[in-house]
């Protein structure tokens, strides 16, 4: 696909603290507050946004937010971070009203991927291919890169071996990977998940379900997580015969390949040899390289710089723009000052407040505003894709329609797919293809809205 | 409770010091940065960082 679309589901960690660390709220109390003005707006905690997003509290009182269906990487990564701030206006608003109640009682939301014990939880993306198509060898293909991204796209952290040792590592995904492919999400959790809800018609389009990443507060990261699986995807797609290096043991292979740091451990190959994490990485990068735009000259800038900071163990781009590199940093730079090492506490509680996105206190952002981690997107437009869809998918036509129906005051419902009013009568407009922007049957919904909102206007109903 | 209420500004907006670095593309890291990260870091650690890592278990999602 020359054009394709992906979308991003973040599962946030949630913890309710008072002023001496102690827990306040059970999650599930916790998750109450912090959607009252979610469901004082949809009347349940499940909706889509003016921005065509779904927000909703996910099993385990994970609050989760899915962007809207994103045919540009720069755009998702907006859509991404609008997420954030959409909740941490959330937490902020829940903050300030258990304040006035006078509890002692903060609510912390992590966009991370593990509790602290070890329950994981996820960053999943979805990627649109063809259903004709290629999707037989498509895991055979994609896998060795996906267990061997971490060494660019991992959010870093501290994992305690067996032994008792404590180690930085690329991501601590892999610990939580136990299965190559599957249909599990939970009990095993594989690399790519099978379950195939294309979110449009199922005759064309076919969805990637993609478990295996880390959540990423770098925008340098989360924008390179889709643009180099999106050219592995198109390489693929281009039918052609791809000679990769297939590992013989992918779960395995990224749990060494986490754990090696200056790259140069051996991954067993399958039918013999082995090759290490910064090799096929390279070859990966060398293979795509031919099949993208001029507009992907970044992309695979940034790869290589990224391969060649493992490489090289020159850290100085890569320490300021991925999330693995900011923190091995930081978490460096911490341990001197405080003389402690990655086994302390304080190491733990230092890696969630950098995941903490709150952009007041959250250690990622202040590393922004000083200038030691990366700010690609102006904060204008992080800030304007909270209300505004993505313009180039059908998250144009659900965006429009939701704003329509929440300045009406119109009861509605929407899903991926389907928007309806909720009124005797009323037809559900489907629009099975991700791509379409226009639809006449959605221009009418919203003239139907806006007669409604004009007739309620002129007769408010009795105080 | 109004709409406003999900698309209200958030905390980043209310802050002065966040707008003068709203919209720099640029990384530009300076020494002077870093020791002040390091030292705002020192105040968040300083602040019972084991009982608060204690608190945060939730059953697993996905």
């Amino acid at each position: 696909m020359e054009r394709r679309i992906g979308g991003l589901e973040t599962e946030l960690g949630l913890v309710c603290v008072r002023s001496d660390g102690s827990r306040a709220l059970e999650p599930e109390a916790a998750a109450r507050e912090l959607f009252r003005p979610v469901v004082a707006l949809g009347r349940s905690s499940n909706v889509f946004l003016r921005n065509a997003s779904r927000l909703y509290l996910d099993v385990g009182s994970h609050p989760e937010y899915a962007t809207a269906e994103c045919d540009d990487w720069w755009e998702l990564v907006a859509q991404d971070r609008a997420g954030e701030r959409t909740f941490a206006h959330l937490a902020q608003m829940a903050n300030t009203a258990l304040a006035a109640k006078g509890e002692d009682a903060v609510i912390h939301l992590l966009k991370n991927n593990v509790d602290s014990a070890g329950n994981a939880f996820g960053s999943h993306e979805n990627y649109l291919v063809d259903r004709r198509g290629e999707f037989t060898r498509l895991p055979r293909i994609l896998l060795p890169f996906l267990a061997t991204r971490q060494i660019l796209t991992g959010a870093g952290g501290v994992v305690r071996e067996e032994d008792g040792t404590s180690r930085f590592v690329f991501s601590r995904r892999s610990d939580h990977m136990w299965e190559a492919v599957s249909s599990a999400t939970t009990r095993t959790r594989p690399i790519i998940n099978t379950r195939d809800e294309p979110h449009g018609d199922p005759q064309r389009f076919r969805r990637l379900h993609v478990i295996v990443g880390d959540s990423t507060m770098s925008e340098v990261s989360t924008w390179l997580r889709f643009a180099t699986t999106d050219l592995v995807l198109r390489l693929i797609e281009t039918g052609r015969v791809v000679e990769v290096p297939v590992l013989s043991d992918t779960i395995a292979a990224i749990r060494l390949s986490a754990r090696d740091l200056p790259g140069t451990a051996q991954l067993p190959l399958e039918g013999g040899g082995s090759e290490t994490s910064v090799g096929i990485q390279q070859q990966y990068l060398d293979l795509v390289a031919p099949l993208a735009t001029q507009d992907e000259a970044p992309v695979l800038e940034a790869w290589q710089r990224g391969i060649d900071a493992v490489r090289t163990g020159d850290r100085t781009w890569a320490a300021q723009n991925l999330d693995w590199a900011i923190k091995e940093k930081l978490f460096a730079q911490v341990c001197e000052r405080r003389g402690v090492d990655l086994s302390s506490p304080q190491i733990d509680r230092l890696d969630l407040a950098y995941h903490d996105i709150d952009p007041r206190t959250g250690v990622f952002s202040s590393l922004q505003r000083r200038g030691l981690a990366p700010q690609i997107l102006p904060e204008e437009r992080i800030a304007r894709a909270r209300t505004v869809a993505p313009a180039t998918t059908r998250a144009h036509l659900r965006g429009r329609f939701i704003t329509a129906a929440e300045e009406a005051g119109v009861d509605h419902v929407a899903d991926w797919t389907t928007m309806r009013l909720v009124r005797q009568g009323a037809m559900p407009v489907s629009v099975m293809d991700p791509f379409q922007t226009e639809s006449e049957q959605v221009d009418a919904l919203i003239a139907e809205m806006g007669e409604m909102g004009r007739r309620s206007a002129a007769s408010p109903p009795p105080a | 409770m109004s709409q406003q209420s999900i698309y209200g500004s958030g905390p980043a907006e209310d802050s002065g010091d966040l707008e003068q670095s709203a919209g720099s593309g640029q990384v530009s890291a300076s020494v002077q940065g870093a020791d002040d990260i390091l030292e705002e870091i020192d105040l968040v650690l300083e602040e019972n960082s084991e009982a608060f890592v204690r608190s945060f278990v939730q059953k697993g999602g996905q």
